[in-house]
Formats: structure tokens, sequence, C-alpha cells
């Protein structure tokens, strides 16, 4: 007996290293037990709940990045959604233009406006068509409502369009019942009234008329609708007359350019630089 | 000695929830350094090998229970303290604090790779071979295990083995 205490006190530790063990393998054995299902389902729940917090610690140091992150994604998104918003209004306003069946559209060709330089004078618009697209000097810029101006510089792929509301604009036109023919240009201030000038006393030209281009015009094609009669002076010899235009300008984003009216020999016989 | 049970288990319970939530995330092909190897090592080296076993026994259970494989990480943990505890050094040891650093390191080395070898034994031998785990990944993580050991040893344990 002595003995064997004296080898129990000796070996204490192998013993307890083989306790240890059984119990280790007692646990592995019994791994599915309800109690040891329970605790270690305890210990997943505190682990889980641990690593819960430090994520969302981890989440809060690190929101600036996660800030600058969705900053970046929402810069994308906005200009997609700009970008496909601006898409879909250029294609409604272009088959909007091609649907109006009092021009023919198909003939003209189709342009962005692209820079407008508006002042009390000198107007100025830039279509993204140029020479590539065949835009040509002097050709007609309209909408379907009516005459925008006429084209005074091409580039390669842009042109400049001296609209009607510019003071070195002049264009000849006619009222559409009177008949009254006259020279219409813009004196600056309101950019919705022109002014049209020549026009005789003995003309019979009525409030609300109609104005179109005429035939006399060097470069616009005749019967451009341009505005209406909203005011009629007398003066000694001629009516000073002013037009509503039937273009808005400040809403003006597509326009459509006319062909080249093939007049040069007109131009020649009335031997003037201007067109009218 | 025993007055310095309770800090060692507080110790043991830290490196255990700093093992589980913090070492883990550090891999290298998948294995991680190990903290409480070290402490069961160190508790083996410098108090005695059946401390070091019953610290051993009771790392295993707490990291058991967090990792919820308790059966396996008890044993695993218990051969470990028994094995680092043949790297003791009596009470009263005249050696210095080098010749103490290179019994730690020992005891680590030869622990870890024992208690990896035990844990891949017991793992599913299916998902990866129990030869692949016990020498690449064994040795990766007993290599791993020493480097954290010698920033351990050098940051922290320096006062201590010098006593």
């Amino acid at each position: 007996m002595q003995k064997f205490f004296n080898l129990f006190f000796k070996y204490n530790t192998y013993l307890l290293f083989v306790v240890y063990c059984c119990i280790s393998f007692l646990f592995i054995k019994f791994q599915d037990d309800d109690l040891l299902t329970k605790l270690r389902n305890n210990g997943m729940e505190i682990s889980a709940y641990i690593n819960d917090t430090m994520m969302s610690y981890s989440y809060v140091l690190n929101l600036k990045e996660e800030n600058d992150r969705l900053m970046r994604i929402n810069t994308e998104l906005i200009s997609k959604v700009l970008s496909s918003e601006t898409t879909a209004l250029d294609e409604r306003t272009r088959q909007k233009i091609l649907a109006d069946t009092t021009l023919k559209a198909s003939k003209f060709i189709m342009a962005r406006v692209v820079y407008r330089k508006f002042s009390d004078r000198d107007n100025m618009l830039l279509i993204n068509a140029g020479r590539s697209d065949g835009i040509k000097k002097e050709m007609t810029v309209l909408t379907p409502e009516g005459l925008v101006g006429r084209v005074s510089t091409v580039s390669e792929h842009f042109a400049k369009v001296m609209p009607l509301i510019n003071s070195d604009f002049k264009v000849s036109v006619v009222s559409s019942e009177s008949n009254s023919m006259g020279l219409l240009s813009w004196n600056g201030g309101n950019e919705s009234i022109a002014q049209v000038e020549h026009i005789p006393i003995s003309s019979k030209l009525k409030l609300h008329e109609q104005i179109v281009t005429s035939d006399f015009s060097t470069f616009a094609i005749r019967g451009i609708p341009v505005g209406k009669v909203v005011r009629i002076q007398p003066d000694k010899l001629f009516y000073t007359v002013e037009v509503r235009l039937a273009v808005d300008f400040s809403s003006l984003t597509h326009v459509l350019i006319a062909p080249l009216k093939t007049e040069a020999e007109k131009v020649e016989m009335i031997g003037e630089n201007t067109s009218l | 000695m025993t007055k310095k049970y309770p800090l060692y288990i507080g110790i043991l319970f830290l490196a255990a929830l700093f093992q589980e939530f913090g070492l883990s995330r550090l891999t290298l092909f998948n294995v991680s350094p190990d903290i409480i190897t070290i402490c069961i090592a160190f508790i083996s080296v410098t108090v005695g090998q059946k401390s070091g076993t019953s610290f051993g026994f009771m790392a295993g259970l707490l990291s058991g229970i967090l990792s919820g494989n308790m059966g396996l990480n008890m044993l695993a943990r218990t051969v470990e303290g028994f094995v680092a505890g043949f790297f003791n050094i009596p009470v009263g040891s005249h050696a210095t604090a080098k010749q103490k650093t290179k019994r730690i390191y020992g005891a680590i080395v030869t622990a870890g790779f024992t208690a990896n070898s035990v844990l891949a034994a017991g793992y599913n031998p299916l998902a990866i071979s129990p030869l692949y785990r016990i020498v690449v990944l064994g040795l990766v993580e007993t290599l791993l295990t020493l480097i954290l050991a010698v920033i351990v040893t050098r940051l922290f344990l320096r006062q201590s083995l010098a006593d």
C-alpha cells in the first residue's frame, strides 16, 4: 500500500494528465449531449456578441472610408442618371421635331444648342453640327415653331448661329393675310419682340397677323413662321410694326438647319453683301 | 508561486479572448500565431509540469467554449501543457535569463507542434489531409508562434525571466 502511495505521489502529474485526457475524450464522445450542446451554443453566442461588437467598432473607425466610397458611388450614379435623362430628353425632342408634319424634317440637319451668349444686343448660339455634318454658312436655322436665325460661321464640328435676336440680323418677311412686305430686325431689349420696317401706310396689315419669311430673302426659304403682329404704329410713310417672335429663345435646345438656298446669282444681282 | 495562479488565470482568459478575436484574423496560409501556447509554455516552464497541464486543460476548455470545439481543444491544450512541462526550470535553479528564454522557446516549439498534431488528428480528414495539416500548417503555425513569442518575451517577460 505504501508503495502504491509512493508511486501515486511520484507520478501524480502523469495521473493528472491521464485524468484530463479522459475528461477531454468524454467531451469528444458526448459532444452532442444536451448539456454540452447548450454550453457550446452559449459559448457561440458570447463569441458572436463579442465579434459583433468588435465589428461595430471597426465599422465606426472605418466610417470615413465608407463615406468616401459611398460618395464615389453616388457621384457615379448621379452622372449615369443625368446622362440617361439627358439622352432621353434629347430623343424625345428629336422625335417631336421629326413628327412635326408642317416640316419635312428628314431633309433638315438636326443639331443641339451647346452654347449661347445672350445680351441686350448681340446674341449668339453655338450648335454641335459643323462642316463634317454638311453645315454651310448662310444656312437657315429654324425649329417647328419658327425661324431661329442663320449660320454665320462654320468649323469642322460646330457652327455659330446668328439668331433673329441679333441687332445685325435682318430678314425679308411678309404677312400671311394682307401680303404686306417688310424687313424684320431686332433693335435690342425684349428678346421676344422684333420690329418690321418698310411696311407702307397704304398696306392693310392687321393685328395678330402671321408673319413669315418671304421669297425675297436671300438665305431663308419661303414661309417659315417668324411671329405675330402685336403692335402697329403708323408713321409718316411707313408703319412701325412690332412682332412677337414664334420661337422662345430662352428654352431653345434643338434646332433644324435647312438646306442651303442656292441663289448666289440673286445675291450678286442685288449687289449687296448683307443677306436679307 | 501559487499566489500567482489568479494572475495566470486572468492572463489565460485574456489570451484566449485575444486569440479568438484578434490573432485569428492575422493569418498566413490560413494559420495564425497562437498566444495561448506561449502562455501555457511559460507557466509549464516557470511553475511546473502539473500546473502547466492543469492550465492547459483550463485554457482548452475556455478556447473550446469560444470556438465551439471543446473536447478536442481541451485534449490538445492539456497535451501542450504536459509536453511543455518537460522543459520546466526547477525552483532555485541558477539558470540565466538567456537559458530560461531558450527553454521557453524550446517548450513553445515542441508543445505547439504536438498540440497541432493532436488537433490535426481530430479534424475532418476529408477537408485537408492530416499529413498536410501536421507538416505544413503545423510548421507554419509553430514558426509564427515562435516569432510572436520572441516579441512577447522581449516586450513583457524580460524582467520576469531575469529574476
